[in-house]
C-alpha cells in the first residue's frame, strides 16, 4: 500500500542546542500544539521545521527576490530566521528529522530539484503583512525580516487576485461554510464587510458597514481583534481552496502561531473550529498558543473521543449548531491525533504533555505549560480562605 | 492543645492518631508529598473511625485528617483529605462529603474546628476536569481544593 508522503516525512524532530533548545524532542501528528514561555524555541523550532520540509522552495524565493548569502551559513541563518539570528547556530547543534542526521549548513547549499511549497506558515507577527493595507510583496521588506513573514505577506498579496478588484472578501460563500461565516459575523465582524476598496489609485482592504456611514473603515481604525484577524482570515482563505480538492496544491502543513492573538474567547473559539477544518481537510496542523483556551479546546477534544462521546457534544461545547456540515466536521475531527509540547525554559527542553493530565506530578505538565498555573493557585488561595473563615477560635 | 489531643478529645476518634501517614491505607500514601516528613505530626481516618455509627454509616463520610506543623506557623494544620476519582459524575459526591465535614466539625468534631486548615479533593485517579473550568472555582467558593494527583505541603504555608 502506498504510504502517503506526509505520513512518511516530517513526522519526528530533535533538536539539541539550537538557540534557546537545548534539546527537543517533537512527534508531529494531525494537531501539534506547542506551548511555554516567551521566547523558549517555538517559533525557531517551526520556523526550523519548515526549513527542512521547503528548503528547495525557500531557496528559490530567495534567489528569485535577489537575497544571497554568497555560500555563508551564518549569513543564511540571518536572512531565514531574522537579522542576528545566525547566533542560534553553534557547533554543538544537532538536529535528526525523521530518524536522519541532518546537517544543516550542507542541506542549505545542496542543490535540490525544486518542489512545490508543502508548508504554510502564518507567523506571530502576520499584523504587520497589513500594516499598510494591503499586503506587500516579498522584496518590500528588507533581509532582516523572517523568511516566514516575508513569504506570508508575499502569499496575501497573491491571494488578492483572486477577489478582483472592488471585491468582497468577508462575506464570500465559496471560501467558508456558511456556518463559520457566521461565527464570525458574530463575534468578529459584526455588522461589517470585508472589502478591497481603492483610495487615490491604491488599493486597501477596508471593513464597510451601517457604523462605518457608507465609506470604508481603514485598517488604521480597525479594533486590534480586527486588525489580528483578518490576516489570518486571509491565511485560512489561502487553505482552504474554493475547489472540489480540500487541500491547496503540494500544501500539507499548515502552521498557525498564537492564533489568539487579540482575540475575545468567543472569537478564539471560532478560530479553533476553523482550525478544526484545516484539520478534517487532511492538514497536518501546527499551532503555538499562550491560551489556556486552546488547551481546554484540545482536552476536550481527546476526553470526548477517549469516551466514546458523540460528534454533536464536541459542538455543544463550541456552541455551533448541530447542522450536517458540522456534524461531518466534529465527527471526522474527533478521530484525529493530537500532542501537546510544553518548552520548558528551566530546563531548555521539551515535554510531552499531550495526556493533559492535571494530576500529573511535574508542575509544568499538570499546570499544562503554566498556561493554568495562576488559575489554580488562585483558587486554592481562595478554597484556603474560604476554608478558615468560619472555623472556631482556638482555645 | 494539640491535633493529637484534640482527637483524643472527639468523640469517637479516641486512640484513632497515628504517627505521620500511619492512618492512611498503603496504597493512598503516594498521594501525599510532604516537603518535611519530620513536621507530619500525625494522620487520623475519620471515615473508618465512624462507619460503624448509626448516625454515619450511610453519609458521605470525609476520607482523613493529616496534621502538619509548618514552619512558618506555631500550631498545627490539618489537612482535610478526601481521596477520590475526579470527574463531573463525581462532584455531587464530594460536595455531600464536604457538607458532611463542616456539619461534624460543627457539632463532635468541634475541638478539630479550631486548626487552621485545607479541605483538598486529591484525585485518586486522572483528573478529568479541565483546571481552567469554572468548576474549579466554584470549588473554592465552596472552601474546596482540588489538586490532582499529589497533595504537596510545603514547608512554609502561605
Amino acid at each position: 500500500m502506498k504510504i502517503p508522503r506526509h505520513k512518511r516525512t516530517g513526522q519526528q524532530l530533535r533538536v539539541e542546542n539550537f538557540g534557546p533548545i537545548r534539546q527537543a524532542d517533537v512527534t508531529f501528528s494531525d494537531l501539534t500544539v506547542l506551548v511555554g514561555p516567551q521566547a523558549t524555541g517555538k517559533s525557531i523550532l517551526l520556523q526550523l521545521l519548515k526549513l527542512l520540509v521547503d528548503t528547495a522552495y525557500i531557496k528559490r524565493e530567495f534567489n528569485r527576490a535577489g537575497v544571497d548569502w554568497a555560500g555563508d551559513f551564518d549569513g543564511f541563518l540571518d536572512v531565514y530566521f531574522g537579522e542576528g539570528m545566525r547566533s542560534l547556530w553553534t557547533n554543538r547543534t544537532r538536529i535528526t528529522h525523521s530518524g536522519e542526521a541532518v546537517k544543516l549548513p550542507e542541506r542549505v547549499e545542496e542543490k535540490r530539484a525544486h518542489r512545490q511549497e508543502s508548508m504554510f506558515f502564518i507567523p506571530a507577527q502576520r499584523v504587520l503583512a497589513l500594516r499598510d493595507g494591503w499586503p506587500s510583496a516579498f522584496n518590500y521588506y528588507d533581509a532582516s525580516v523572517p523568511f516566514t513573514l516575508r513569504e506570508f505577506s508575499e502569499h496575501l498579496r497573491l491571494l488578492m487576485s483572486e477577489f478582483g478588484v472592488e471585491g468582497t472578501l468577508f462575506p464570500v460563500s465559496r471560501r467558508l461554510k456558511s456556518e463559520f461565516r457566521d461565527l464570525l459575523q458574530d463575534h468578529i465582524f459584526p455588522g461589517f464587510d470585508l472589502k478591497i476598496d481603492t483610495d487615490r489609485a491604491q488599493k486597501r482592504l477596508v471593513l464597510t458597514g451601517k457604523e462605518s456611514g457608507g465609506g470604508g473603515l481603514p485598517v488604521a481604525v480597525w479594533s486590534a481583534g480586527q486588525r489580528e484577524f483578518v490576516p489570518l482570515l486571509l491565511g485560512l482563505y489561502y487553505l482552504m481552496v474554493p475547489a472540489k480538492a480540500p487541500l491547496r496544491k503540494g500544501v500539507e502543513w499548515a502552521v498557525v502561531e498564537e492564533l489568539e492573538m487579540g482575540l475575545h474567547p468567543r472569537a478564539i473559539s471560532v478560530v479553533m473550529l476553523m482550525l478544526f477544518e484545516l484539520m478534517a481537510r487532511g492538514y497536518r496542523v501546527c499551532i503555538s498558543t499562550h491560551s489556556p483556551q486552546v488547551l481546554d479546546a484540545v482536552w476536550t477534544l481527546q476526553r470526548l473521543h477517549d469516551h466514546g462521546a458523540s460528534p454533536s457534544s464536541l459542538l455543544e461545547v463550541f456552541n455551533v449548531a448541530k447542522t450536517p456540515p458540522m456534524s461531518k466536521l466534529a465527527e471526522q475531527v474527533m478521530k484525529r491525533q493530537v500532542k501537546v509540547y510544553y518548552f520548558d525554559r528551566g530546563a531548555g527542553i521539551t515535554r510531552d504533555i499531550s495526556n493533559l493530565d492535571s494530576s500529573a506530578e511535574e508542575a509544568g505538565d499538570s499546570g499544562w505549560g503554566g498556561l493554568t498555573e495562576f488559575s489554580g493557585r488562585a483558587s486554592a488561595a481562595v478554597a484556603r480562605a474560604v476554608a478558615n473563615s468560619d472555623r472556631r477560635p482556638r482555645s | 492543645m494539640t491535633a493529637e489531643e484534640a482527637v483524643d478529645a472527639t468523640p469517637h476518634l479516641q486512640g484513632k492518631w497515628r504517627k505521620g501517614l500511619q492512618a492512611l491505607r498503603p496504597e493512598d500514601k503516594p498521594h501525599i508529598q510532604a516537603a518535611d516528613t519530620r513536621a507530619l505530626t500525625g494522620s487520623f481516618d475519620l471515615d473508618s473511625a465512624l462507619m460503624r455509627l448509626p448516625e454515619h454509616a450511610l453519609a458521605n463520610r470525609w476520607d482523613f485528617g493529616i496534621g502538619y506543623l509548618h514552619e512558618n506557623r506555631d500550631a498545627e494544620c490539618l489537612y482535610w483529605v478526601e481521596l477520590h476519582t475526579a470527574s463531573d459524575r463525581e462532584v455531587d459526591v464530594v460536595l455531600a462529603k464536604l457538607r458532611w465535614l463542616r456539619n461534624w466539625l460543627d457539632g463532635d468534631g468541634k475541638a478539630l474546628d479550631a486548626f487552621e486548615r485545607d479541605f483538598v479533593w486529591v484525585s485518586s485517579g486522572s483528573t478529568h476536569y479541565t483546571l481552567n473550568g469554572p468548576q474549579r472555582r466554584a470549588f473554592a467558593d465552596l472552601g474546596l481544593r482540588q489538586t490532582g494527583g499529589i497533595l504537596s505541603i510545603p514547608k512554609d504555608r502561605r
